[in-house]
């Protein structure tokens, strides 16, 4: 999953010279909490409505004043990304620099923007819940062709995997949650359990014999 | 009056052997009805035409559906539901579920028409064939079908759907309808296909607040799911005041059901379809139609349907099972026949955790009720 695929294109952006009421009157009206600063079509900055309560706040030092421009108070330079790259890298680039979101460049033209909660909606659309299915989830030994077990037994039977997630475990074990789109979740779970692979979910089952 | 609509063509909805959604579970009620002398003329439906589809189904979806069904399987299949464990290609499984649909169609024409005010269906109950695409046994939505028959003649319709399964289906269809409200009492999305129903599913646009789900725990008993039905069920109907009520009769919710993990008893069952007409008669000006649905213990989904068919026909409920009936069909089920009607007196072992499970359900009230009560007035 690559950044292209979730990024909101052509986002609002702001005026460097833009006024701090404006800035925020226009985040309102759009129900958006980042705001990408530009000079002509030059990205420069960025500035969050957290930026903006902050920089205006009674409770600050020297309160800016409605009327400053938001070059003043605008975090620079911007962290950014590119159309292509990976999902999880974009992901890891927000968290080692604990911000809430990138905005998109390509050829030094800003082309969209990818916020934390983008991220989340790639969550739901990579585990696969918004489409009719049950939920399975194993613990497989860490080595070759332990996830072909699992999936051998649901090819025979004709069933899709429409996602799958690993990661792994203690003891050296990989966790694999699977979303798999049968009504009869329950006699799988028991068929892959008689097969000596641990299920984790759904949790009542009984091997079958 | 109650009327009774079957086909024997409802058979060619055939999904292959050991399949769970077997027509046998119709033929083996309507038999068991016979032996017991009740069994009135049903009304026969005619198959719908696939056009008639499109008004619930995407064009596309139907095309490819009544072209696998002859035979010409499309490349892009797997994108429709289809050629699965749950949902195979079997020849004129698409005429069978137009006979379906034709028959929940004709439910809804006869309590129109105002020529029955209770219709059973003994067949039906897709509720899991979405617009485009198939899925959890279902092919064609007659249920949504019939209940936009009632919705076009200006109706306001209630579907309830008391199968063990999330009506995930007809909530989608009628996701942002104001005339129609979707319940759905199922087995908690985490532990059960298809996932869905969450509380926070509401609807959208005209239809918000009209789509009520109420997930339960695993393991939930009887006195828990009737004060679902007091609790939530009864305040939404009563505010709603629907022309007629749906209901998707699935038996699944039965806790020798191979498939789920709630655990009425037919006994239950008698009480909560009781329970069930009342609330029609009080506030659905006594208009209901009943589809079955799911069900795949055979020994336990054909008694309680055999209980429904007496309960709107005000029927006396039966002790015993008839022998002839027992001897007939013992090969077709895995399980022995039981010798009741009934379930017998406390039938599984008691429930370690059932002080949290009826907790958990009953928060999952509150947080329904807070959730749309600012809309209800």
């Amino acid at each position: 999953m690559l950044v292209n695929e979730i990024m909101h294109q052509n986002p609002f952006t702001v005026q460097s010279t833009s006024t701090l009421c404006n800035a925020y009157k226009f985040m309102n009206e759009k129900h958006i909490r980042h705001l990408p600063v530009m000079e002509e079509e030059t990205l420069v900055g960025i500035i969050t409505d957290r930026d903006l309560r902050l920089a205006t706040s009674r409770l600050a030092t020297v309160p800016f004043e409605p009327t400053a421009m938001v070059k003043e108070i605008m975090i620079s330079p911007v962290e950014t990304t590119y159309p292509t790259n990976p999902v999880e890298v974009a992901t890891q680039l927000m968290r080692e620099k604990k911000i809430g979101c990138l905005p998109v460049m390509e050829n030094e033209k800003l082309v969209g923007i990818v916020t934390a909660v983008d991220l989340l909606d790639a969550l739901l659309h990579l585990t696969g819940v918004n489409r009719p299915s049950g939920r399975l989830e194993v613990r497989l030994g860490n080595k070759p062709g332990e996830l072909a077990r699992i999936s051998n037994i649901l090819s025979q039977r004709k069933i899709n995997i429409l996602s799958i997630l690993t990661y792994p475990d203690k003891d050296d074990k990989a966790r694999i949650v699977l979303r798999i789109n049968t009504m009869e979740i329950n006699s799988i779970a028991s068929e892959i359990c008689s097969e000596n692979i641990e299920v984790i979910w759904p949790p009542h089952i009984s091997c079958a014999k | 009056m109650c009327e009774i609509i079957y086909s024997p063509k409802y058979s060619l909805y055939n999904l292959g052997e050991g399949h769970p959604f077997s027509p046998i579970r119709s033929e083996m009620v309507i038999d068991l009805l016979t032996h017991f002398d009740v069994m009135k003329t049903a009304i026969e439906p005619q198959p719908v035409n696939p056009e008639e589809l499109f008004s619930i189904h995407d064009k596309e979806y139907v095309e490819v559906v009544e072209l696998a069904s002859s035979g010409k399987i499309a490349e892009n299949i797997g994108k429709y539901g289809l050629d699965t464990q749950d949902n195979p290609i079997i020849k004129d499984m698409a005429l069978g579920a137009r006979y379906i649909c034709g028959g929940t169609k004709l439910g809804a024409k006869l309590l129109i028409e105002g020529k029955a005010k209770k219709v059973l269906q003994l067949g039906g109950g897709l509720h899991h064939a979405h617009k485009n695409m198939a899925a959890g046994f279902c092919l064609y939505n007659d249920l949504a079908l019939s209940i936009k028959e009632m919705t076009n003649h200006g109706w306001h319709v209630a579907y309830l759907d008391l199968d063990v399964h999330h009506g995930d289906g007809v909530q989608e269809i009628f996701y942002t309808d104001e005339n129609v409200m979707t319940i759905s009492l199922h087995e908690t999305g985490e532990f059960l296909f298809p996932g869905t129903g969450w509380v926070h599913e509401l609807g959208r646009g005209m239809g918000k607040s009209l789509k009520l789900n109420l997930p339960l725990q695993p393991f939930t008993e009887g006195d828990s799911y009737m004060s679902v039905i007091e609790k939530a069920v009864v305040p939404a109907l009563s505010w709603f005041r629907p022309d007629a009520i749906v209901v998707q009769a699935g038996a699944d919710p039965h806790y020798s059901d191979p498939l789920a993990d709630l655990m009425l008893t037919t006994q239950d069952f008698e009480r909560i379809y009781r329970r069930v007409l009342e609330i029609a008669d009080k506030y659905a000006k006594g208009n209901i139609l009943i589809t079955f649905g799911g069900g795949y213990s055979i020994t336990a989904t054909t008694r309680i349907w055999t209980i429904i068919y007496h309960i709107v026909n005000g029927l006396e409920i039966p002790d015993k099972l008839p022998e002839a009936w027992r001897e007939k069909w013992r090969e077709y089920s895995k399980d022995p026949i039981p010798r009741f009607l009934h379930d017998l007196p406390n039938p599984y072992d008691a429930i370690p955790r059932k002080p949290e499970i009826d907790r958990q359900n009953n928060e999952v009230i509150r947080r329904l009720l807070d959730a749309v009560s600012t809309d209800w007035w």
